[in-house]
């Protein structure tokens, strides 16, 4: 291997002599000090470089490498100014490229040119995931986790570097093996690399370190962020996760009981994360296709909120798990308002634990339904879906859903995005009356319905309340009547008995036609009940019939045409016929 | 659920975006509340209002409602006993008044209070539910004891008989026409006929032929009811006393009678005014204290032995806070996402449902599985030992065994506790093979400890329960593989697989799965060995009797000779080793 990349050295030497010792820029790297921290599954590389400008005029802008292996697994790059009164600021980048050279480059803008002859202190910072390869690929539950990283002692830079030194940061002190140029120095869990002097422009020399790195190599496999903004006040929030430990691959067994007694046994496994919310979160859950995960614990702190996610199994190589995860906040906090103007101001994406590495990212952000002009700020470059419309309660045209995605994120891909969107506040109220015209045309069909037979019930019970008492006075007048002939039958007053039966004949007629009268409204009405009152108002006629023939009887038995045996014997049966019409009457009333 | 489907499918269709699962989860309890109010309706039907408020208090306790109404129990009965008792309320609401004289509007009431609300829900009930008998028998028991008092009324032929015409025509029609073109049509004269029945209402509404009076009158309550209380009481109690039992879901039907009973009885105490205020009090204190400790007695019933999960099991400390344990949907979780899709699990049949719906992996026998050689298999392969369990695993191609082991938390419904069934099973179909008697001691125990039967301690069940449980120790007073569920030290601690490796074990053990390991280093390799070894020129030629399978020998051939190249230590040789598989896996691709 190292014969292998000395020849790679040699070749590049030959370039770099055939190519001009200074750059066109004039630019010179005096002084770098490069960082590669692999203490956790990342890789992170950061420089401090001291640039000056040996040119003849000043420069705008340099140039920053990544080496060609690495750069396929680059989640960020990021630069900044380092001044002297420790002032941060962070340069703007753009994708370049030089003709004739592997890897990518970037052209940092500075602040203010640099001048010939002035020097400047740059800090750049790049994060790799998936550059620490485990190796073995696949361990048992008692192995340790054995990882490699393949990478460049010297920092890759189109410009001469003067002088360098390289220091390695490793998660434990075992290492199994690392390339040993330069005679670098090791303490503990830290490579000292150089310093090298005088290296040429776009050298690279292979870096290999084979050391035990047993910190979770957990990855989001794909994660969908789904924001819904309400302006009730409500922002939700739901992260739906697929998670797998790109670690060694678990081989054979897993013993849980190994798991439980021995505290090195799955060393390399991952039994718990945090996850820290923002801190005004609310009803957080955390859950999955089979109901909630009961082995989580929240924490309310005073600037977040932090969940222990707790997977219902440990993760060990090779495995996966996948949940949601969701909470509320006020908007208040993140929406802002002037007039019919909106921004929303929210994180793109947020932490879900630390160093975490994300395969592949969707997020949709839900407006409010009726949001118009919506325009999004993103802090990196993200790819833009078609919007899409999602329909949830009571909503009518929809609401539309903004969609980006986007690959490899790390943490430093945590920033806050920026929508700004219309809307009109009257449509505020178009849900809320949505409700109430439905509550009120549910009511009024119902209130109708109910209401219309029952005023009709209430009708046809006064009119047969009128019935029944007009029929009552009525069979009273025949009892009237009895009373006259029982009378007449012993004064013989024929006067007495005409002046009864004319009163009996005028009342009953007007009773008569009074009942035939309600029995009319009752038909209008649409009761069936008339024609059980004209039921009794033919009973009645015989009724009355009788009354008559009852009464000329004892006209008869007064005059003395008749014999008292005959008399007693037809008026039993005229009585009897009578008390039988009467008890069907009342029979046909009590039906009423 | 065709009804879950429906309510689903209109609420999105509406905009009110409710899962499928909640909408299955709060059928029962929706539909129990509409049971509630057709108790009280057909209650106050029979009786009055007041019985119907009491019968529906009571339905709404009977735990055996309660336990089929509970959120999450998504079952025919669930609709099916809320069809039941709404179709009794439409049928007595439709059954004939007491004086014969009727006109059109009556006449053409019974006609659509049959046909638009009893016979769809005839249809409905049978649709949802294998208890539909009950009604289907009660109905024409009813009209015959109608026939029998001599109340046999137009109303009576007009139901029943349209009712049989319209089932004897859709009989034909279903003979005649295909399933699907059948069922198109049905829906259509169902719609039809909803349609027609609608535009008749309007119609006679509009024209002021009375109908909705006389259906009214057909409900009104202050008069007295065409059919008798004590009729559809004696013809209804004596099947559903019959019913009760086998069967303890018709005892949702009593507790309307029960509220009938009870009003009846206090009625009739108010009529003997003979009686002093004093035992009056007593009857009513009584009669009160009954139903509240019923309502105690459902609460009790309901809370404990209804609506607990038994997939989530719960233990309390000594300072009253809660441990869940977890283990069912840890395992199943496991299953879910870690193994293979297509993956055939073996269990006991009693986890076959879980297994489908939470694991989502294919099961040899679930709680459905009617076919009993099928389930005796798979309880041979739990009770033979493990090269014979092998033979009948891979002959079924099973990848995963799950079983369930309490051993260390008490749990006593284990599989080692159900483990005679499965060889009684495994007997009944292979009595050669499976023979209880031996899975007993000689005295006739079922012992797990020393004095076990060697058939039991070395069956399949026994050492996928107790791997590697032998060396573990519980508490200081116990020995190592002490047994807390049957409170044993175990017989058989050295246990080991030979075909089979321990894949997954939840936290508290209570779930085991195994995988079965495929057939050891017969397969052919996908791509052409590389004749690496063979560049060593002092093993070639014994390496190159096997080139073309790389099985145990040639494998642990050129171990040795790489050995001898390396003199480093092992990991080194087997990271070595890697390496080189690794270069000749790319250089191959």
């Amino acid at each position: 291997m190292t014969r292998r990349s000395a020849f790679v050295a040699v070749c590049l030497l030959f370039v770099a002599a055939l190519s001009s010792e200074v750059s066109a820029d004039g630019l010179v790297n005096e002084d770098v000090k490069r960082t590669v921290d692999l203490s956790t599954h990342l890789a992170k590389i950061t420089a401090e470089i001291v640039l000056s400008n040996h040119g003849q005029s000043s420069v705008q802008s340099f140039i920053l490498a990544v080496d060609a292996d690495l750069a396929p697994h680059m989640a960020y790059i990021g630069a900044s100014v380092k001044g002297d009164e420790e002032e941060h600021g962070t340069l703007e980048l753009q994708q370049t490229s030089i003709q004739g050279q592997r890897g990518e480059f970037y052209k940092v803008l500075l602040p203010s040119t640099l001048a010939a002859g002035a020097q400047l202190k740059v800090k750049t910072e790049m994060m790799f995931s998936h550059v620490l390869k485990p190796f073995p690929t696949q361990i048992t539950q008692a192995e340790r986790q054995l990882v490699v990283f393949q990478g460049n002692h010297y920092l890759y830079s189109p410009y001469p570097t003067r002088s360098q030194t390289t220091r390695v940061r490793l998660a434990s002190k075992t290492v199994e093996s690392y390339t040993k140029l330069g005679n670098p120095s090791k303490t503990d869990e830290i490579i000292e690399y150089g310093p090298f002097r005088d290296v040429a422009p776009f050298s690279e020399d292979a870096l290999k370190i084979h050391y035990e790195n047993n910190t979770p190599f957990l990855t989001i496999t794909s994660i969908t962020r789904t924001i819904e903004v309400s302006h009730w006040g409500n922002i939700a929030v739901e992260e739906t996760i697929d998670l797998r430990h790109t670690g060694a691959i678990l081989k054979g067994p897993f013993s849980r009981y190994d798991y439980q007694r021995q505290s090195d046994s799955g060393i390399s496994s991952v039994k718990s994360f945090k996850t820290i919310l923002p801190a005004s979160a609310q009803d957080v859950y955390y859950r999955d296709e089979i109901g909630n995960i009961s082995t989580s614990h929240l924490q309310v702190l005073d600037d977040s909120v932090e969940v222990e996610v707790r997977p219902r199994f440990p993760l060990f190589g090779g495995w996966k798990t996948h949940y949601i995860i969701g909470y509320n906040l006020p908007s208040y906090e993140y929406l802002y308002t002037l007039g019919e103007q909106y921004a929303l101001k929210m994180r793109l994406v947020d932490h879900v634990y630390d160093d975490q590495v994300i395969d592949y990212m969707t997020v949709k952000i839900i407006l409010p339904e009726g949001a118009k002009n919506i325009h999004v700020d993103t802090p990196y470059k993200i790819d833009r879906m078609p919007n899409q419309l999602h329909y949830t309660y009571l909503d009518t045209f929809g609401r539309p859903v903004l969609v980006a995605t986007k690959n490899n994120l790390v943490e430093q891909h945590i920033q806050d995005f920026v929508v700004h969107y219309t809307f009109n506040k009257i449509l505020m109220l178009q849900e809320p009356l949505l409700v109430v015209g439905a509550f009120y045309i549910l009511f009024f069909t119902t209130r109708g319905i109910a209401i219309w037979p029952a005023e009709v019930r209430m009708k046809v019970a006064s009119i047969t309340e009128q019935v029944l008492t007009l029929v009552n006075r009525r069979l009273g007048l025949y009892r009237h009547m009895d009373e006259v002939v029982n009378r007449y039958k012993q004064s013989r007053d024929t006067g007495a008995l005409n002046s009864g039966r004319k009163t009996l004949e005028a009342d009953h007629r007007t009773l008569t036609s009074e009942i035939s009268s309600l029995q009319a409204r009752l038909k209008t009405e649409g009761s069936d009940l008339a024609e059980k009152v004209g039921e009794i108002q033919k009973l009645d006629g015989q009724v009355k019939e009788l009354v008559c023939r009852s009464c000329s009887e004892a006209e008869r038995l007064v005059g003395g045409k008749v014999k008292k045996e005959t008399y007693i014997e037809s008026e039993k049966s005229l009585t009897s016929r009578r008390q039988e019409l009467i008890s069907r009457i009342d029979s046909l009333l009590d039906a009423l | 659920m065709v009804t879950a489907g429906l309510i689903h499918y209109i609420l999105n269709l509406l905009h009110v975006t409710v899962h499928i699962r909640d909408v299955c989860v709060f059928l029962a309890p929706v539909f129990s509340g509409l049971t509630a109010i057709s108790t009280f309706l057909l209650t106050r039907e029979l009786w009055n209002q007041g019985a119907g408020l009491l019968a529906a208090c009571f339905i709404a306790i009977v735990p055996g409602y309660i336990s089929r109404s509970v959120a999450g129990s998504f079952d025919n009965e669930g609709i099916a006993i809320f069809a039941l008792q709404f179709t009794y309320y439409l049928w007595v609401s439709a059954s004939p008044p007491p004086l014969p004289g009727y006109s059109l509007p009556i006449f053409l009431s019974c006609i659509i209070l049959l046909l638009v609300n009893f016979f769809p829900f005839i249809l409905f009930l049978v649709s949802a539910w294998g208890g539909y008998v009950f009604i289907i028998n009660l109905i024409p028991l009813h009209v015959f004891a109608l026939l029998l008092m001599q109340r046999y009324s137009r109303r009576v032929y007009i139901g029943v008989f349209a009712l049989l015409q319209a089932y004897a025509f859709l009989q034909y029609l279903k003979d005649r026409l295909t399933r699907q073109e059948f069922q198109t049509l049905f829906f259509l004269g169902i719609s039809l006929a909803a349609c027609i029945v609608f535009l008749t209402v309007i119609y006679l509404t509009y024209t002021g032929l009375s109908t909705s009076p006389s259906l009214h009158r057909c409900r009104s309550t202050s008069r007295p009811r065409g059919c008798p209380s004590s009729l559809i009481s004696t013809s209804w109690s004596a099947p559903s006393q019959q019913a009760f039992g086998f069967a303890s879901r018709t005892s949702m039907m009593n507790a309307c009678l029960a509220g009938k009973v009870r009003k009846h009885v206090s009625e009739q105490e108010k009529a003997e005014e003979g009686l002093g205020p004093n035992i009056k009090s007593i009857v009513t204190m009584l009669m009160l204290m009954l139903l509240m400790m019923f309502a105690v007695h459902c609460t009790w019933v309901t809370s404990n032995a209804y609506s607990s999960p038994s997939v989530v099991l719960a233990s309390y400390n000594h300072d009253g806070t809660r441990n869940i344990l977890d283990d069912f949907r840890e395992a199943y979780y496991w299953l879910r996402q870690n193994t293979d899709e297509h993956a055939r699990v073996m269990s006991w049949w009693d986890y076959g449902y879980q297994i489908a719906g939470m694991a989502n992996r294919t099961t040899l026998v679930d709680n459905n599985t009617w076919n009993n050689s099928h389930i005796a298999l798979v309880g041979k392969a739990m009770s033979s030992n493990e090269s014979a369990a092998y033979e009948i695993m891979r002959s079924l191609d099973v990848d995963y065994v799950l079983i369930i082991f309490g051993g260390v938390i008490g749990y006593s419904g284990d599989d080692i506790n159900k483990f005679l069934w499965m060889v009684r099973i495994a007997e009944g179909e292979h009595p050669k093979d499976i023979r209880e008697s031996d899975y007993f001691t000689p005295q006739g125990e079922f012992r797990v400890d020393k004095a076990g039967s060697p058939t039991l301690l070395n069956c399949l069940m026994y050492k996928m329960s107790y791997y590697r449980f032998g060396e573990m120790q519980l508490d200081f007073r116990t020995p190592p593989g002490f047994d807390r569920t049957r409170n044993a030290e175990i017989g058989n601690k050295d246990i080991k697989f030979k075909h089979l490796e321990e894949a997954f074990t939840s936290e508290h053990w209570l779930v085991r799965i195994y995988k079965v390991k495929k057939l050891e280093n017969r397969e052919a390799l996908d791509h052409k060995l590389r004749s690496v070894v063979s560049r060593q020129k002092y093993t070639s030629k014994k390496v190159s009797v096997f080139p073309l399978r790389r099985d145990g020998f040639s494998c642990s051939l050129s171990f040795m000779m790489l050995s001898t190249t390396y003199s480093k230590t092992p990991q080194k040789i087997k990271t070595a080793l890697n390496s080189r598989e690794r270069k000749e896996t790319s250089n191959n691709q």
